[in-house]
């Protein structure tokens, strides 16, 4: 047969991808060095749908790109400098090997570098984007601001880090972004809105960690490389935004203020001033000193398509966030030694509140436990010996709840020595039927506004004994006046049946009836039920079929959080039982 | 040592020597014929030449220098004479003296013979040694200090001097190593997004010259992955955890460790050995001896089995085909492929009355590739949420 065949692999999907070694070999680079181009460039393997087809036949396991992004990777200028660094480890060890120090020094000054500024630019086009991956880079970078500063990884990134996590912490608290914190075994959750974006981050608990052997910190490393990058330029647009100076400077009053004697004593002096910003006790620099201006208030912009309704419900939640970012507005705080000074201080700062510590414990301290205008010291021992009267001292959760409840909590729960209320998770969102920890149904008590039920329970709670007895007495009252009222009507019903039966008339008379006083609300309530009802019968057989199903599924739901909720009272009323028998 | 007098070697002509010949005979004649010396030549001014009165002088000359440090005549006033104003009153020396007494106890220490005699007595002082205070190249180096010194106001720097300089250890290049790195913890960060792009050119001629940065690729904008970034935590990993949503968590984990052992005991199961299959001696033994030690009968019977496969397994020897043989291998052939388009034929016509089965059993296989497209997408996209497989080696 003459002419050109077609010849199986030459055209389709078998030419858009290539293997991981054969683009590595195009671009002339070590897989380790291939592996970091990837991760900086943001570029994954493919995979494909027909592995066979692509794959040339075989079934081997191989890694696919797509061969459009390789080519676009040979376009970088990063390789060049990849090559280039590769030559200086080379002429580095020769020189090392000669121990020509002269050379050595040379070289060490000449060192190849690069930077990654314009793949940000080409990655994340505008500043939306970025603050939309911004979660992964805070992570890390916390991550990397914990670890201590043995040489495993460059201790310049982990300086880096750290200077990045406070100066996000600042803007965050600058602008009162926190919404949502949930301390976990993992760490701490925080969820802050920037610019209408929810960012998620998790910060670990600051002691020394035992780092696993089994985790690859040079990938770790190049992710980090890049997302300090990133979380640098979000960072200085964040902080135009506020118009605060960038890098951050303390206010000048306030470092008065902070200014002590005996500064050498926490950190050198290089470090004092970004060990002062991470204190979070003072309040930044604005790049042009206004006086306080009262809040303008804000045009009402009617939203096209929007009914009055709308627009008044935004504008509720709009005050309701405002007052919620002010949770803490006019209370003083101190925290004693053993609480974690960085979480609390952070979150308290932002929202609204004065926080201080004991000034051997860190930098930044700004007024001592003698203060008297303290209102709230939080301590975490099960007893403290001096007592001052007018303050509160309370377990750290307190502050935690009451951001989660967007409430200021009442405090009894909180005090030294009493059993906490659990943490409960902010970030799940419960629907109809579902299980609603009975806490979480007080707190949305206290949000609505009911306190007495509370205080009811309260009360129950302090006298036992006596309550408990006196309860059960009022219970058994109660199930004797019902089994009473029942035997009654019962007697009644059976006398005027026998009256009947034997013929005489009954001994009715006729009154003047009561007005029934008729509910429209509940009139109407009827009136939809019974169309409900009808539409049902109405149904055909296939869809009546399905909405069985349907309600079945609903009908679960309620039934397990029905089961729940028994099981929750058995355990409550073993507990009880339990103390009593304590007690006694 | 020129002014020393060389002893006369000659008694006779040293003076007061008594001759033989007596002094009133010879005296005329001796004083009269004394020779004749030219005092100007240099052979006689060591022999006849008398410097006793020269040596007498100089030698005074010495003397003095060497006792008072310097000429007589040369010295002041003041140094050689002082008036005498009397003795100062006894009881200021005596308390002077006293004081001394008592440093000193008992005789005064006077300083060591030794080294009184090891002293300088003359009070002139050592002469110079010439020969210290010579160069005998000094001009060749004054010359080259000054031509160095007009070389170095020019500007012209000297080899060696220049060597040295450039050995010196350059500190600015690696200040800027190492502020330009990226990790750099004082590193300057700008507004990225704010920038405009430089559109200098026409983005035509841009192309054209190569200088056009190059277009990202759409599909790398994508996530490689639907999870979100940062996933919280079920409510029961909290630190102080509701009872139900903390047995919850357990559960969910428990499950996990549960599917993960039942796989171990899915594979211990298909590698189990029965223990009673295991080989022991005896069986071993009864394996290799089976057939060996066996009764005679069986030994017969064998051995006839084996004689008749032999005899089936003979060559067959081929005879070559007749013309008949081939004629009806060809009739035959033609009659099999006449049956079978006869029977391709009766078939197709039959399909018409099979319609109804065939219709079901098309429908069948449409049913089958669709229910197994659906699988596939639905495996694609719950892909999407799994992390991604790595090749052989990560």
């Amino acid at each position: 047969m003459g002419g050109l065949q077609k010849k199986k692999f030459e055209r389709g999907s078998a030419t858009n991808y290539i293997t991981r070694n054969r683009a590595r070999k195009k671009l002339m680079l070590s897989l380790p060095d291939f592996r970091r181009l990837c991760i900086l460039k943001g570029i994954y393997p493919h995979e494909p749908k027909h592995k066979k087809k692509v794959n040339k036949g075989s079934t081997a396991p191989r890694t696919f790109y797509l061969l459009k992004d390789i080519r676009f990777l040979l376009h970088e200028p990063i390789v060049g400098k990849f090559r280039e660094y590769k030559i200086f480890v080379r002429k580095l060890k020769k020189a090392y090997g000669k121990t020509e120090w002269s050379a050595v020094e040379r070289l060490k000054g000449n060192k190849p570098t690069y930077k990654l500024d314009h793949i940000i630019k080409e990655r994340y086009p505008s500043f939306i984007d970025a603050l939309r991956d911004i979660d992964d880079a805070l992570c890390m970078c916390f991550l990397f601001s914990t670890f201590a500063r043995t040489g495993k990884c460059h201790v310049q990134t982990i300086q880096l880090c750290k200077r990045l996590t406070v100066e996000w912490m600042n803007y965050v608290v600058a602008a009162r972004a926190l919404t949502k914190v949930f301390l976990s075994i993992k760490g701490i959750y925080y969820q802050a809105e920037v610019m209408g974006q929810l960012i998620t981050w998790l910060v670990p608990y600051q002691f020394s960690h035992d780092h696993p052997t089994d985790v690859d910190y040079r990938v770790m490393a190049t992710f980090t490389e890049f997302y300090t990058t990133l979380l640098g330029f979000v960072n200085f647009r964040l902080y135009h935004s506020l118009n605060l100076l960038y890098p951050p400077k303390l206010d000048s009053k306030a470092e008065l203020e902070l200014k002590e004697e005996n500064e050498d004593d926490y950190a050198m002096n290089s470090e004092c001033y970004i060990e002062k910003l991470s204190a979070l006790s003072a309040t930044l620099a604005r790049v042009v000193s206004t006086a306080e201006e009262e809040e303008a208030q804000l045009d009402q912009f009617p939203v096209e398509g929007e009914d009055m309704e709308r627009m008044e419900a935004r504008e509720q939640e709009q005050r309701k966030q405002e007052v919620q970012k002010k949770l803490f507005e006019g209370l003083k705080f101190y925290l004693n030694r053993e609480v974690p000074r960085e979480s609390l201080a952070f979150v308290i700062r932002g929202f609204g509140g004065e926080v201080s510590w004991d000034k051997s414990a860190y930098i930044g301290s700004t007024y001592e436990v003698t203060d008297e205008t303290i209102t709230h010291q939080i301590v975490d021992r099960p007893n403290i010996d001096k007592q001052y009267i007018n303050r509160y001292y309370i377990q750290p959760q307190w502050v935690y709840d009451c951001i989660n409840s967007k409430i200021r909590l009442p405090v009894e729960d909180y005090f030294l020595g009493v059993t906490l209320p659990p943490h409960l998770s902010p970030f799940v969102e419960e629907k109809d039927g579902d299980y609603v920890p009975p806490e979480k149904m007080k707190i949305m008590a206290l949000q609505r506004g009911e306190k007495p039920a509370q205080n009811q329970e309260d009360e129950e709670e302090e006298d036992e004994e006596e309550e408990e007895e006196e309860e059960d007495e009022e219970e058994e009252e109660d199930d004797n006046e019902e089994e009473e009222e029942e035997e009654a009507e019962e007697k009644n019903l059976k006398k005027m049946e026998d009256q009947r039966s034997q013929g005489k008339s009954l001994q009715v008379k006729v009154t003047p009836g009561k007005l029934k006083v008729e509910n429209p609300a509940r009139l109407e309530q009827e009136e939809k039920a019974e169309e409900k009802r009808l539409a049902i019968m109405m149904m055909k057989k296939k869809e009546k079929y399905l909405y069985d199903k349907i309600m079945f599924g609903k009908k679960r739901k309620v039934r397990e959080a029905n089961k729940l909720a028994a099981k929750r009272k058995a355990f409550d009323d073993s507990e009880k039982a339990k103390k009593k028998k304590a007690r006694k | 040592m020129a002014a020393t007098r060389r002893l006369k070697r000659v008694a006779s002509s040293q003076p007061g020597f008594l001759h033989f010949k007596s002094f009133s005979d010879s005296t005329e004649s001796v004083s009269s014929r004394r020779k004749r010396v030219n005092k100007n030549k240099k052979k006689n001014w060591n022999k006849h030449i008398d410097v006793n009165d020269v040596d007498e002088f100089l030698e005074d000359i010495r003397h003095q220098e060497r006792t008072t440090g310097g000429l007589l005549s040369e010295k002041s006033d003041d140094t050689l004479f002082f008036v005498d104003v009397g003795q100062p009153e006894k009881p200021e020396s005596k308390a002077a003296e006293s004081e001394e007494g008592k440093k000193r106890k008992g005789k005064t220490s006077q300083p060591l013979r030794i080294d009184l005699i090891l002293q300088h007595d003359s009070l002139i002082p050592p002469p110079k040694d010439v020969l210290a205070y010579q160069q005998p190249n000094a001009k060749k180096l004054r010359r080259i200090a000054q031509k160095a010194e007009q070389l170095a106001r020019k500007g012209v720097v000297p080899r060696r001097q220049k060597r040295l300089l450039n050995m010196r250890p350059v500190d600015r290049v690696a200040k800027k190593a190492m502020t330009e790195a990226n990790n750099n913890p004082d590193r300057e960060f700008y507004d990225i997004w704010g920038q405009k792009s430089k559109d200098s050119a026409d983005p035509w001629y841009l192309q054209q010259t190569g200088k056009k940065p190059v277009k990202r690729p759409e599909k790398m904008n994508d996530k490689p992955s639907v999870i979100p970034a940062v996933e919280v935590i079920a409510p029961g990993g909290s630190y102080n955890p509701d009872f139900f949503s903390h047995q919850a968590l357990l559960q969910e984990a428990h499950e996990v460790e549960v599917k993960k052992q039942k796989e171990e005991d899915k594979v211990e199961r298909q590698l189990a050995v029965n223990k009673e299959d295991t080989a022991t001696k005896e069986t071993i033994l009864r394996e290799e001896v089976q057939g060996l030690v066996e009764e005679d009968n069986e030994d017969d019977e064998k051995a006839n089995e084996e004689e008749e496969d032999v005899a089936v397994g003979g060559i067959a020897l081929s005879q070559k085909k007749t013309e008949r043989q081939r004629k009806k291998e060809k009739t035959e052939k033609m009659k099999e492929q006449q049956r079978a388009s006869d029977k391709r034929q009766t078939d197709l016509q039959q399909q018409l009355f099979q319609l109804r089965s065939i219709k079901a059993s098309l429908k069948q296989q449409d049913q089958k590739t669709q229910s197994r497209q659906t699988q596939r997408k639905a495996k694609q996209e719950a892909q999407k949420s799994q992390p991604r497989r790595l090749g052989r080696l990560k």
